[in-house]
């Protein structure tokens, strides 16, 4: 081999340095995903909660209910004792891609035969979803849009 | 003659309340048998709260058991590997009735070779699925002693409310959880049945059965998971070494929550069904919200 020894040096620094760029890419370790020492934690991911949509809610009975309730991850959103059959409220609740269930509870007389419900449930999207329950004197159940 | 008819006449009342003998493999199965047939049988659990089904072999003395037993009772679904002994040892004289056979199943990829599918033999983890098993062990009943029909039918009827009130009771609970954080990590994958039920998704640590062994790959993608999905917090089991899930926990730091019960009944509140379901569902909500 030719040259003088400082440009042989210099020629061999160089490719490792172009050697070392993609060693290193492949063989550093990411901050988040190091193993910790034993004993030791990272910090937990943060659930990205869903964002809050407009919703419109409808309920529509066969009897008029004395008394009914929406609950949303255990929160009462809605109730109401007016004894309608027909009955609507625009809430804002958080909507993720999956949907939402809803507990819904209505009493009524109980001089009154099998009554049914019904929900329909207007998503962000404008979709509508209509769910039905049914029952004598009370109807409690977990209903689930889409 | 007089006194020999008599004397035979004497004994019938006495064969008449012999109990029902019925050789269980499942803690379940021995709840819903006790339940169902309350006085009226006499119940042998082989395998008991805690003891894990998936490694458990029967001893000469349950071969003996089952050998002398009316009716035995298997979770099926191929939990039981031992199932051709007992055919054997109870020949044509007891009935042998594969529970979770007379339901259908959950599938997923093996494990060990993912082009074939394996059934999630875990059944009890749905309500709906224990409701047909306490119908088919009341039917076997009445069908050995038909004179107690309606002692076995109500004591059914009773156990079925209670079922329900069950149910009812964990869809309230699972309704208080936004269905997108409903992402359970277990050690091994037992709870396809609740996870159907209940709008979970499941992300597995080992394959069906306790003994599988993840890889690394596998361990790899439940971080990437984890990670990816927000997980919140990851389920041990009652009978589980867990060693992998403190790993998971260095890698992620996500908590480590209470344990479920995947293999059947446990100890104290959870030796119920009812007792171990509402543990599972209150433990899984509460990490998981």
């Amino acid at each position: 081999m030719r040259g003088s020894p400082l440009v042989r040096a210099f020629i061999a620094f160089l490719a490792i340095l172009a050697l070392g760029w993609p060693l290193w890419r492949l063989t550093a370790v990411d901050e988040a995903t190091k193993t910790a020492a034993p004993g030791a934690t990272t910090e937990a991911p943060a659930a990205a909660a869903a964002p809050v949509r407009e919703i419109k809610l409808q309920v529509t009975f066969t009897t008029p209910p004395k008394s009914f309730s929406i609950r949303h991850l255990g929160r009462e959103v809605w109730s109401d004792k007016n004894g309608k059959t027909e009955a609507e409220k625009t809430l804002q609740l958080p909507y993720p891609k999956e949907g939402v269930e809803l507990q819904f509870a209505a009493d009524f007389p109980e001089v009154a035969p099998l009554a049914a419900a019904r929900l329909v449930l207007t998503d962000p999207q404008g979709d509508d979803h209509e769910k039905s329950c049914w029952g004598t004197r009370r109807i409690e159940e977990v209903v689930a849009f889409p | 003659m007089r006194t020999l008819v008599c004397a035979l006449l004497a004994t019938l009342p006495l064969a008449a309340a012999e109990p029902i003998r019925v050789s269980s493999f499942s803690t379940v199965l021995t709840e819903i048998a006790q339940q169902v047939g309350g006085p009226r049988v006499a119940v042998t659990g082989h395998v008991k709260p805690g003891v894990d089904p998936h490694e458990f072999e029967p001893k000469p003395g349950d071969i003996k058991t089952v050998a002398d037993a009316q009716l035995i009772l298997l979770s099926a679904k191929h939990m039981e590997g031992y199932v051709g002994k007992l055919k054997e040892a109870t020949g044509a004289r007891g009935r042998l009735v594969e529970v979770g056979n007379e339901f259908s199943s959950l599938k997923m990829p093996d494990e060990k070779d993912p082009s074939r599918t394996v059934e999630d033999p875990h059944w009890w983890h749905s309500v709906a699925n224990v409701e047909k098993a306490a119908k088919i062990v009341r039917d076997e009943l009445i069908e050995l002693s038909p004179a107690d029909k309606e002692l076995f039918t109500d004591n059914a009827a009773k156990y079925l409310a209670r079922l329900e009130t069950l149910q009812k009771w964990a869809k309230a609970k699972i309704a208080e959880l936004p269905r997108d954080q409903r992402k359970l990590v277990t050690s091994h994958d037992a709870f396809q049945y609740f996870a159907h039920e209940n709008g979970f998704t499941i992300y597995a640590i080992e394959g069906i059965s306790s003994a599988d062994q993840p890889s690394s790959k596998k361990v790899g993608d439940i971080i990437a998971a984890i990670r990816s999905q927000h997980v919140k917090a990851i389920f041990p089991e009652s009978i589980e070494n867990p060693k992998v899930l403190t790993e998971i926990t260095r890698e992620t730091g996500v908590k480590v929550a209470g344990n479920l019960y995947a293999d059947g009944l446990g100890e104290g509140n959870a030796s119920t069904y009812e007792g171990m379901y509402k543990h599972n569902v209150s433990t899984i909500v509460e990490a998981l919200k």
